[in-house]
This record gives structure tokens, sequence and C-alpha cells, in this order.
């Protein structure tokens, strides 16, 4: 990459670590680019994606990683961050990346089938699984999970929980939170494919 | 006047005009112009009031010296002020001429740098401000006493703590130069880590060297020193100090052979039957309970480790010289020596707090340490490089570097270890030599080779060793092999290598023995634990425990070459304070007995650990003290008191700044420490003006202004005063601290806490303090009050 005389390349890096995401203290421009990270990375393993050359390409101030593919194929199990030597979190830094690329408006397509999660928000008040990723876990953790899933009810009647779902009053109160913090305004406009 | 607490104010009252009988003369310096341009001369002669005033045009010149001591012969004189340039070019020299008086009965009022360079635009106001510099002169030498420099000697023994290199190597030279040298070792033999490590690299050769050849001759060296007493299996449990001497406690552990009578002929350890690991290969292979630490170990006898003796008695029935005795009892060694040497080494990185790189679940997976032993013709395998898992010849070796060093993680170091980036490659070129078919990967952060070890690098890369830049992750096994996961960082390739051995490049870390030393002597520490030299660039081999001196490993990682140099730097420092013993300021703390209730407050609020209690009476190490003051703040019995009267000397020259002061002159006046003093000196050579309302007072220690004296300065006149001290001082925080208490008793004393100002001064810092001296007192002319 060229560097201009008036061009800060920390910018990108700093901007990072002025993000509400950002850990204190974290490591980012100690980084000596050893290449742990990379080195015990499952992701780095199964794709192209290397948190090494992420941070790499953040101190060189490339705004393009933010764009990047590859950026998406962390799956956040922090052993990176565990590791690193310098106090670094690759995981971290990658979280604050999409965050930028969600506000700008070019990662809609990666986020909307995690859209119901924020549905089941407004209209239950309670954290829930997207029901498109339910055949693949119904395969992958086997039926017994499924049957459990479908009888929830009837197991918390057994064991006397009465229903999981909170009382409407509690549901208006949280839906009207979200709604005037700005959270369905934000959801309708990704599901739109606009810029949040 | 003056013995009070801060907390009473009882102010002195000095217009009363104490020793007024005293005959003070006062000699001023034309300084071939430099003064005498600028300054009216006649002027300031007829205000003074003093015995005699006299002028001449180059007092530092000899015929000087023949003017200032024919006057006091023939006037009588008791007190002298030379007026002329910065004491910090001529007090030497003046103490020097007044003699026969007491070099403490001289001031010097300094008419040039302070004056004369600063407000040549202004003569009228230039000359006005020389009698007022010389006025304080007299009133200070007024309240001066004769006081005599001490001067410390200390015995011409050492005891030094750890006989590996360092300590062998400062135990031989103190010894060569006719001192009696302890060598206390807590192992059965003398020779540390360099005997074990096998060969070492050098910073010109481009060879490795045999480790125990270069070894061995000093280790002799040090056996046959007369001036030298060995005193293995030993370590010190106490230590006190005084001053020049130290008083250690050595507790030796029997041997339970006879060093005398053993002749090494190896029956004892035929016939014991214990066999416990041998620390000595890194626990790699085994030894007796009865046994010799290596070949050429000192003393050359073998020795019993009881903790793992099972007391048969074989031994003793096979020793051919009756050498053996299976009783024996720890004896106290006391010792005196004017010195120490603390040489007790590292230790390395515990490879298993790294479990990612298999270290103990692996066989094959060892460190540089280990891998030195098995590479040694004295070691486990005499010499064979084998893996542990088979015994057979590894294919291919990877180094991991930096393992516990350049490492933030919990039980990691942030320091980089310095040697491991040599030891790697030097352990890779003998196998390289010998073995050219295993394949050696150094998998390195960076590699950090100063210096001539550059071409060693340069050779090692040529010799077919692969170096990859990546830190690596994770070892992994995988059937019989291991994998080792790393980023090919300057390939930005993900990639994993197999082999079948691996060797952990593990960090230096300070030695039990080093942590334990440092806490039962009190030598302060680093964070990592290390012992602190007093300053990290100009006094690396001193502690902040006078008589101390730290070496080797002790201090940082070093290597072997490292060591020896600062292990010989700091025999000549034990031998300067031996040889010359210290001339010391007489400005120094002195306890009233007395009084003292041995309340220990001022031993822990010594910044210089000057205070101790011996046989039940406080001590005041005078090699220590740096007249602070700081203790007497904390003294409710009143029994501290510095010599020298510095409180008056203090209290006398305020009065004489302040005396004559007229109704709408401004007068500010300035405590300086002789590294602020410098810089205001400098203020004056480089021709730069700070405003004529500003006096300066040269201080011992900045500490030593108490509030009495500037809530003095400010009721009898002073409109504001200036406080700058260096932030190298070890009382700097302090200081800074108690200007908030000051400011507050000036509230309460109904003055304008306004008027006092601090800052940190810097020698090359002149225009700075220069600009802060005109703005402190345009803020001052911007007061109402």
């Amino acid at each position: 990459m060229d560097l201009k005389l008036n061009e800060d390349p920390l910018n990108l890096a700093n901007t990072i670590l002025k993000d509400i995401k950002s850990s204190e203290n974290l490591g980012l421009l100690r980084c000596v680019q050893c290449g742990m990270c990379t080195s015990s990375c499952p992701g780095a393993m199964h794709s192209n994606f290397n948190p090494r050359d992420m941070i790499e390409k953040i101190l060189e101030g490339d705004e393009t990683v933010i764009e990047e593919e590859d950026i998406w194929n962390c799956f956040y199990c922090y052993t990176c961050h565990s590791i690193c030597p310098v106090g670094n979190s690759a995981c971290e830094v990658n979280q604050i990346l999409r965050q930028f690329a969600i506000s700008k408006g070019t990662a809609n397509k990666k986020i909307q089938p995690f859209l119901e999660f924020g549905d089941i928000f407004l209209s239950m008040a309670l954290g829930g699984i997207p029901s498109i990723f339910f055949p693949e876990m119904r395969e992958d953790i086997g039926e017994d999970w499924w049957e459990f899933k479908m009888n929830l009810d009837n197991v918390r009647n057994k064991l006397d929980l009465g229903s999981y779902i909170p009382p409407q009053e509690s549901i208006d109160e949280v839906n009207k939170l979200l709604i005037n913090s700005g959270f369905e305004e934000r959801i309708e406009a990704i599901r739109n494919n606009k810029k949040p | 006047m003056s013995n009070i607490k801060d907390e009473n104010l009882i102010l002195p009252r000095l217009e009363e005009e104490p020793n007024s009988d005293l005959r003070v003369g006062v000699f001023i310096c034309r300084c071939g112009g430099n003064i005498s341009d600028v300054i009216d001369i006649r002027k300031v002669k007829t205000s003074l009031n003093a015995t005699v005033v006299e002028e001449f045009e180059n007092l530092c010149s000899l015929n000087g010296r023949k003017i200032i001591r024919d006057s006091i012969v023939s006037e009588n004189l008791d007190r002298v002020v030379i007026a002329a340039c910065s004491p910090i070019s001529h007090e030497k020299t003046f103490q020097d001429y007044i003699q026969p008086l007491n070099p403490y009965l001289m001031d010097m009022a300094n008419l040039r740098e302070h004056c004369s360079w600063i407000h040549d635009d202004n003569p009228e106001k230039a000359t006005e401000k020389a009698i007022v510099l010389i006025n304080a002169s007299i009133e200070k030498v007024k309240q001066s006493n004769a006081v005599d420099p001490i001067l410390c000697r200390t015995p011409d023994n050492v005891a030094i703590v750890g006989g590996g290199i360092s300590g062998m190597s400062a135990a031989l030279s103190l010894a060569k130069q006719g001192m009696h040298v302890d060598l206390i070792e807590k192992s059965a033999t003398i020779g540390g880590n360099m005997a074990k490590i096998g060969k070492v690299f050098s910073p010109v050769k481009i060879a490795e060297e045999c480790g125990l050849c270069l070894l061995n001759p000093i280790l002799n060296e040090v056996v046959w020193n007369k001036n030298i007493n060995i005193l293995t299996n030993s370590k010190v449990l106490k230590c006190d100090r005084r001053g020049g001497n130290f008083s250690l406690l050595v507790e030796s552990s029997p041997r339970y052979v006879d060093s005398e009578k053993c002749i090494s002929c190896g029956k004892c350890a035929e016939a014991c039957e214990v066999e416990v690991a041998d620390s000595w290969n890194d626990g790699l292979s085994t030894r007796k309970a009865i046994y010799k630490p290596f070949s050429q170990a000192y003393p050359d006898s073998y020795v019993i480790d009881m903790e793992n003796c099972d007391k048969c008695s074989e031994c003793v029935k096979a020793c051919p010289m009756n050498a053996i005795k299976l009783r024996g009892e720890k004896e106290m060694v006391p010792l005196n020596t004017g010195s120490v040497i603390l040489a007790t080494g590292h230790k390395l990185f515990d490879p298993k707090l790294r479990p990612e790189y298999g270290y103990g679940r692996f066989e094959n997976v060892i460190t540089q340490s280990e891998l030195g032993r098995i590479m040694g013709v004295n070691g486990p395998t005499r010499g064979k490089l084998q893996k542990l898992s088979n015994g057979e010849v590894p294919k291919r070796i990877v180094m991991i570097q930096c393992v516990g060093s350049r490492d933030e993680k919990p039980d990691g170091h942030k320091y980089c270890s310095k040697v491991c980036c040599m030891v790697a490659l030097k352990n890779a070129n003998i196998i390289k030599n010998k073995y050219p078919d295993t394949d050696v990967v150094i998998c390195y952060t960076d590699v950090r080779t100063p210096g001539m070890y550059e071409k060693y690098y340069k050779h090692s890369q040529q010799s077919g060793i692969r170096l990859i830049r990546g830190r690596p992750g994770e070892v992994a096994k995988n059937g019989e092999n291991l994998i080792v996961r790393t980023e090919d960082t300057l390939q930005k390739d993900f990639i994993e290598i197999e082999t079948d051995m691996v060797v952990l490049s593990t960090a230096l870390e300070p030695s039990e023995g080093t942590k334990e030393i440092a806490e039962i002597m009190d030598v302060g520490v680093t964070e990592d634990f290390f012992i602190k030299e007093s300053h990290p660039k100009i006094k690396p081999v001193t502690t902040d425990v006078k008589g101390a001196y730290v070496c080797g490993t002790a201090q940082d990682p070093k290597d072997i070459t490292e060591s020896i140099m600062q292990s010989t730097a700091a025999a000549a420092k034990v031998s300067e304070m031996i040889h010359n013993g210290i001339e010391i300021e007489p400005f120094i703390a002195e306890i009233d007995q007395e009084q003292c209730n041995l309340c220990g407050n001022c031993i822990s609020t010594c910044k210089y650990k000057a205070l101790s209690v011996k046989d039940d009476l406080m001590y005041i190490d005078p090699m220590s003290c740096s007249g602070c003051g700081k203790c007497l703040t904390v003294c409710d019995k009143n029994a501290i008191n510095i010599n020298g009267n510095i409180d008056e000397k203090i209290f006398g020259t305020i009065y004489g700044m302040l005396k004559d002061k007229k109704k709408d002159d401004r007068r500010i006046i300035v405590f300086l420490d002789s590294i602020g003093y410098t810089a205001a000196d400098n203020i004056g050579v480089n021709r730069l003006n700070f405003p004529e309302s500003i006096y300066i007072i040269k201080v011992h220690s900045v500490n030593r202004v108490m509030p009495k004296h500037i809530i003095y300065a400010l009721q009898n006149g002073a409109d504001g005063v200036f406080i700058g001290e260096y932030p190298g001082d070890l009382m700097y925080d302090e200081v800074e601290k108690k200007m908030e208490t000051i400011k507050e008793k000036i509230s309460t004393n109904n003055m304008n806490p306004e008027r006092l100002g601090f800052s940190h001064v810097y020698i090359p810092y002149f225009r700075g303090l220069a600009d802060k001296f005109i703005a402190f007192d345009e803020k001052i002319s911007s007061l109402e009050d």
C-alpha cells in the first residue's frame, strides 16, 4: 500500500480502539504480526480468513478490510483472544469491523438471516433462535432435541413451571422500548436492504 | 529557634540580628568586568554592613586567595561571603581558599549567573539585587556552624551470594586485588548454569566453544585463590546492615562426606541403591543419593542428598577413605563484610504453563536446556542426539521461540529474554554439523542477534537451517509424530509442520534464590522480580541498598559475556569503596538517642533505606542518608536533627533577602535543588532574562524546605515562593504531594495559597524555567490580596 505524507495509517486502528465494543487496553497497536492468532484459528484452517492479515490491513489503514467477505468466517471461538501474546483480540476487532460494515449498509445480506432474533424480541420480549436454522439444527443435534422443543409446553406444565412467555404488559413495555430506541427501524432497514 | 514541629509554627524573630557579634568578611569579584560592568561595585560596598568588604579583579586566582587568607587572618574573621560566580563553578575553590576557616563557614552570593548576566540591561536594578543577594549570604553564614565532611570506610571483605559464572568472576577480580571474599553457594558445587550448557556461543567467533573448557580454569582459579572462602550447600538466612558493614547469617548444610578425605573414587555411589532424577541433566538421567554433581564439580568430593538417602550405610562400608558420616548438623556461620554482591542468577520458565505446546504430554517436546544436555558429551546420551521416545535420531526438529518471553498472558514475561535466539541458532548449528540429514526449523517472532551476533545468524542461514517467521499456536500429536501449527507470516500461509521433535526456547526468569535474597536484604526489585539497579543507565550495578551490588542474570536476562562484564564492574565498585572510602557531605540526619523511642516511623518513611535498629538503638547510615529531612517530619519525639543548622540557614537566607525590602518592591523567593540551580545558571550563561523579583536559594534537597520556611517568607514580605525539583529525585513525588498541604497551611494563616508555585526542573530546560519565572512573576503581580 502506498502511503502519502498527509495520511495517518492509524486512523482506522484508533477508530476501532475508541469503539464502545473495544476492551480497555486492547493490544491492537502492540501487534507484532507474529501470527499466533492465525496459527490457532479454526476459521483460518477451513477458510481464507486470516486474523493476522486482517489486523495487518487495519494497521496499514486499509479500509477495504471492512468489506471483505472473509471477515464473516470468524465464529467467535475466542482462541485468538486467549492466546495473543500482546493482549490483542482479533476476535473482538472482527466484531467491531462487522459493525462498521453493518452501519455502512454493506452487510445486509450477511445478517438478514438473523433478523428473526429481533422479531422475536419485538413480539415476545424474548431471545429465540430464528426458525430458518431449525432444519439444520434438527439434523445436527438430533430428533430428541426436536421432540423436546415441540413438547416444551407439556414438559414445563409437568414440572409446574408455567409459561415461558412473559406477561403481555412486559411484552408491551419491551416492544415500546425497542421501537422508541430505533431498534425496530434498524431491523426494517436491514430487511429492506437499506442503510440502517 | 526552630526545632519545632510544623503544626506549631512558632516562627523565629530574626529581626533581633542573631549572632550580630560575628565578624563577617565580604569579598566581591569583578570577574574581569563580567560582574563590574553591570553592577556598581562601589555602591554595593557602601551599602553592606560587614567587618570587611573587599573587591578584586579575579578572586578565583591565586592572588585572590592571598587577599582572602590575609584578610581572614589579619581581621580575625569568623565567616566569609564570596560575591562572585555560581557556587556550581567555584564553591570547592573558595572552600579551599578560606582555610584555616572551616569550609562550611563560607557562602557564595551568585552575582554573575543570577544577576549581572541576567539583568545586564538594567544596571541600577542589578546593583540593588546584588546587595540583596550578598545580604542573604551574610545572614546565612551567620547561621553556619563548623562541620566536617564524614569519611566512611568499609571493611575490605566481601560476601558474594551465588557461585555461578557471575559470582565467580566477581570473586576472582576482588581476590586478585587483595580483598577477602566469602562465596556463598546454595547447591553442592560452584559452577552454576554455565557448567551444564555444553557448548557456548561467542560474540566474534563463528563457532561454538566448549563451555566447561572455558569455565574450568576460572573455577580452578577460584578454588586455588587463598582470598576466596567457598561455602557450598549454604544460604543466607539473615542480613543486617550498618553503614559499610553487613552482618550475614549463613546456614551451611552438612555434605556428610569429608571433602578433605574424599578422593572421588565413586565406590560409594556404586554401593548406593537409591536412584533419583539427576537435576544436572534436567532430570533426563538418574543419579544416586550419594553423588558428585559433575566431574569438575568443586568441592571435588561426593555429597549426600539427605532428602533421598535411606541411611542403609552401604556407602559408609564401601568408602576406602572413611570419609562418610551419616550424621551431621546444620551449621550457622556469621559473616561480617563490607559489601555484598548479589549474583543469584536465573531459572527457566516452566513450559507446562503453555499447555498448547504439549510439554509434559508429548515425550518429544523438550526445552533448549534439555537439548543442551542431550547434545553434551557429558550428558545423559553422551552427546548423541536422540528422541526421548525411542532413541532414534530425529528427522526434523522444530524450535519454537519466545515461550514465556514477549508474552503478556498470565505467568508470561513482557520482556525479551535476549539470549534465546542465539541459543536456538547455536543448537541448530551444532545439530546441522553433526546430523546434516536432520531438518532444523526455527519458528521465530523476530530474530534478535544484535552486534556481532548478526554474523552468526547469517552463518547459520548458510548452513541450511530454515527459519519461519511465525509464532506457533499449537503442537498436536499425529500418530507417532507431532504437528506444529503456525502461520508463515511472510508467505501469509497457514501451515502444519510434521515433525518428530519440538524444542521450546523458554524464557529466563529470576531464580528463587534471587527473589529470596532480595527479600532478606530488602533490595528493590523490578516488576518482573529481578534485582533492580539504582539507575538503568548510569548506575547499572549498584542497588538501592548502599554497599550491595548486583551482577549477572539476577539483574536481568543476559548472556555469559555480559554477565562477566557486569561482575567485574560490580567488583570495581566494591574496590572503589574499600580503597578510598567515601567522603560524605556532613548535612545528614542525626539521632538523639535519649529522645528516640524506637517507634520505627522513620525507618518506613526513608526512601534511601538509611535507618535501622541495632542493639536497641536507632542507627542512621551516613552513606545512605541524603539529608532530605523526611524522617524529621514523622518523628513524634523530635529525636532527629539534620547536621549543619540547615533550618536556621534557610531562615537566615530568607531574612537577608527580605530585611531591606521597600514597599513597591516585588520579591519572589525560589528554592532549587542542584539540578534546578544549574538550570538557573544556564539562563544566565545563555544571557536570557528573568524578572528582577526572582531571588534564588540553592538547597541540598527541596524536601528540606519546610512549611514553616515558606510561611515565614510570606509573612515577612515575600510576594511569592517558587519551588523547583528534578523529577529524578527520589523525593519528587513526596514533595509534589506536600505542596497541597502547604497551600492549606498558607490559607489557614490568612494568606493566598496561589503565592506558592511548584515545577519540575531539568538542566537543558533552562528556557522553560526562565519562562516559568516570568509567568509566576506576572501571576504574583496580578494577585490583589
